[in-house]
């Protein structure tokens, strides 16, 4: 029993990790039609300007706010140099030039920085337990919990109840309307652009307090991730995209402590062929959008 | 004056061919997945290098040119590089750090008789996979393996737990010490699997955590950024069982861990003392490059170069099968990071130290250093 509550736990911080990953591709998919796959080198620039700040001395809660802080810039940037004039272009011009962007990104992360990963250090208090009653939780599992519940708490505030989180939301639905109602769409598409920013900027932190090491080419696997979570939640759908990270989270979770070892290898393509198996019954995913898309 | 120019042009000229060069072409991964490798490996061959020719080449007369050329650690970039560089007539081919790039270029070598070595791919198997003129260069997953399971049973573990991954031939490191460690009488209690770029390892943290009676030990030759995420969520769910890696984990991060790192012990290729090679190549490098090396890998390179010279002082020539033939019959060549002997080696992989090293207070402490046996080192798995 206590083993089972013990892998939910384990379930709740990867699906939380996944949820804020795949809910930064949805905002900025939901206003421009374009999945991102350069999120994941806003994760690796996190990490980089945490190690930075760091290794000059800077104190920790500093570090961590560099370390959002540059991925928030760098994505303002790309919005601006890459993907602003390409706005209004078909799906597929915007999906290569995401693509080139990520790596122009990491090469310029190997032949600027390092190949090599670059350590991270984090305070000793992340390697320890905690004990809740009489089990045990780990600290980083722990932080990776509360600061997912706190950003998705506070980004349902922001999307329900500010008039920028509003017309995020009704740019995603009908962006030609919401315009008309003069919504300026440079400051909507910037500012989802901002928030996918700082959920990169967050779980990079986070990933790379797991890993204790940035490395150019870091962020490749969890964007891939992310991007079947979005696919599983509904393509562009909010909520969906947090559901599908916790799905994500509890299968994966499921099937690394439930198979045997013989079958261990096959853990992935077992965890995508139910991910196809539950798109096959919900070809839209688990929360479409409420529009059709018009792409 | 421009007669004099002309002139001193011509006599370069001449220079230039009369001398006996040796061209090395690396087609190796300068970016990718395997740069982290490849990269460090290829600096410390350019140290050799460099001291080779300053002392008038190799015998005095072989100065060393080298062409590098990026395979993007993608195996059909790096055979297509390879091909280029072997049309451009070079006498040696450095391969990546990971058998599948290493095979298709070792093939295409072979096929022109151009002995090659791999920069630091460990696997035993991969020599014998990529043509009869490949040679390995890192000491063998079988070979380190043998000394880490020698040191566990010594220890006094009598239990194991191995975490390994199918994805690379490296990361299965584990099989071979589990064979060892059985050998000596050891048991392996329990098995997990996991993937290269696992982020999670909570569940199979939580299965360590569980197992009743624990393993004495557990031994893993996964590497970044498996190693540091797997080492945190074990330590931080409160498992404080021993743990024996490999050479992967031989970088800066393992270093910067902290507590949870504290008495890992791993099997690497050599530990730099002050006045030994491996610390008087750190420093040749230091004042070639203005940093410090971060990994043992640049030591393997310079000891690359070392193998060649040897070898062609051996064959006195650069003809490809006298070159091959004399590596198969080298011995206790002096290296950075210790001896290398290929003699008698028919999997062309070097017989050379293992070195094992605890951390301590973010440090290094110095465990043992040995030639493990040759009938304690596995046979090459496939």
């Amino acid at each position: 029993m206590d083993i089972a509550i013990q892998q939910a736990v384990n379930a709740l911080a990867l699906g939380g990790t996944y949820a804020m990953l795949a809910l930064g591709l949805a905002v900025v998919f939901s206003v421009m039609r374009m999945i991102n796959f350069a999120h994941g080198e806003l994760m690796t620039a996190s990490g980089y300007a945490y190690a930075f700040a760091i290794a000059a001395g800077f104190p920790f809660a500093l570090a961590l706010v560099a370390g959002i802080a540059a991925a928030v810039a760098l994505v303002l940037l790309l919005e601006r140099v890459a993907f602003r004039p390409l706005r209004g272009a078909s799906p597929t011009s915007l999906l290569i030039t995401s693509f080139a962007v990520a790596v122009v990104l990491q090469t310029l992360f190997q032949s600027l920085i390092s190949p090599r990963p670059q350590p991270a250090p984090m305070p000793d208090f992340l390697g320890r337990a905690i004990g809740i009653g009489d089990f045990l939780i780990g600290s980083i599992q722990f932080t990776s919990i509360i600061v997912t519940l706190m950003m998705l708490a506070g980004l349902a505030i922001l999307f329900r109840f500010t008039m920028i989180g509003i017309s995020i939301r009704a740019a995603s639905m009908d962006f030609p309307m919401t315009r008309l109602m003069g919504v300026r769409a440079n400051r909507v598409i910037a500012m989802a652009f901002a928030i996918s920013g700082l959920l990169a900027g967050v779980s990079g932190l986070l990933w790379v307090a797991q890993r204790g090491s940035v490395d150019p080419m870091m962020g490749f696997l969890p964007v891939l991730k992310a991007f079947i979570c979005a696919v599983l939640g509904g393509l562009g759908s909010l909520p969906g995209a947090v559901l599908g990270g916790f799905v994500l989270g509890i299968i994966e979770t499921a099937l690394q402590a439930g198979l045997p070892i013989e079958w261990a290898v096959f853990k992935d393509p077992i965890a995508l062929f139910i991910v196809i198996a539950i798109l096959a019954v919900r070809p839209r995913g688990l929360l479409p959008t409420r529009v059709a898309s018009r792409a | 004056m421009r007669h004099i120019i002309a002139m001193a042009a011509g006599l370069l000229l001449v220079q230039t061919a009369a001398a006996e060069d040796l061209k090395i072409g690396a087609a190796v991964s300068m970016t990718g997945g395997l740069a982290y490798a490849d990269v460090p490996a290829i600096e410390g061959l350019q140290v050799a290098i460099d001291e080779i020719n300053a002392a008038g080449g190799i015998d005095g007369k072989y100065m060393v040119e080298i062409d590098i050329r990026d395979g993007r650690s993608d195996p059909a970039q790096t055979t297509l590089v390879a091909q280029e560089l072997i049309a451009s007539g070079i006498d040696i081919l450095i391969t990546p750090a990971d058998a599948d790039p290493s095979i298709g270029a070792g093939l295409i070598a072979a096929q022109a008789k151009v002995p090659a070595f791999t920069t630091v791919a460990s696997s035993p198997t991969l020599p014998l996979s990529a043509g009869e003129y490949m040679f390995g260069n890192f000491p063998g997953d079988n070979l380190q393996s043998a000394v880490s399971a020698q040191y566990a049973r010594d220890t006094g573990y009598d239990t194991a737990f191995i975490l390994y991954s199918e994805d690379s031939s490296y990361t299965q490191l584990p099989l071979y010490f589990k064979e060892v460690f059985e050998g000596l009488g050891g048991k392996v209690s329990g098995e997990a699997v996991y993937n290269l770029g696992q982020q999670d390892f909570s569940a199979i943290v939580t299965t360590i955590g569980s197992l009743d009676p624990a393993p004495d030990v557990i031994m893993t030759a996964a590497y970044e950024p498996d190693f540091p995420a797997f080492i945190r969520q074990l330590r931080a769910s409160g498992v404080n069982i021993p743990v024996i890696g490999s050479d992967g984990i031989d970088s800066p991060t393992t270093f910067s861990l902290g507590d949870v790192a504290e008495g890992v012990v791993f099997s690497t290729a050599g530990f730099a003392e002050e006045g030994n090679p491996l610390s008087t190549f750190y420093k040749a490098y230091e004042k070639k490059f203005n940093r410090p090396s971060e990994t043992i890998y640049t030591a393997l390179g310079y000891d690359i170069m070392q193998v060649i010279a040897a070898a062609i002082m051996k064959a006195g020539s650069t003809d490809g099968a006298a070159l091959r033939d004399a590596i198969s019959g080298l011995e206790n060549v002096q290296g950075a990071a210790g001896s290398i002997t290929y003699a008698g080696r028919e999997d062309r992989m070097p017989l050379r130290d293992v070195t094992l090293v605890r951390v301590k207070g973010g440090d290094r402490e110095f465990v043992r250093q040995e030639t493990p046996p040759g009938d304690l080192v596995p046979k090459p798995k496939y």
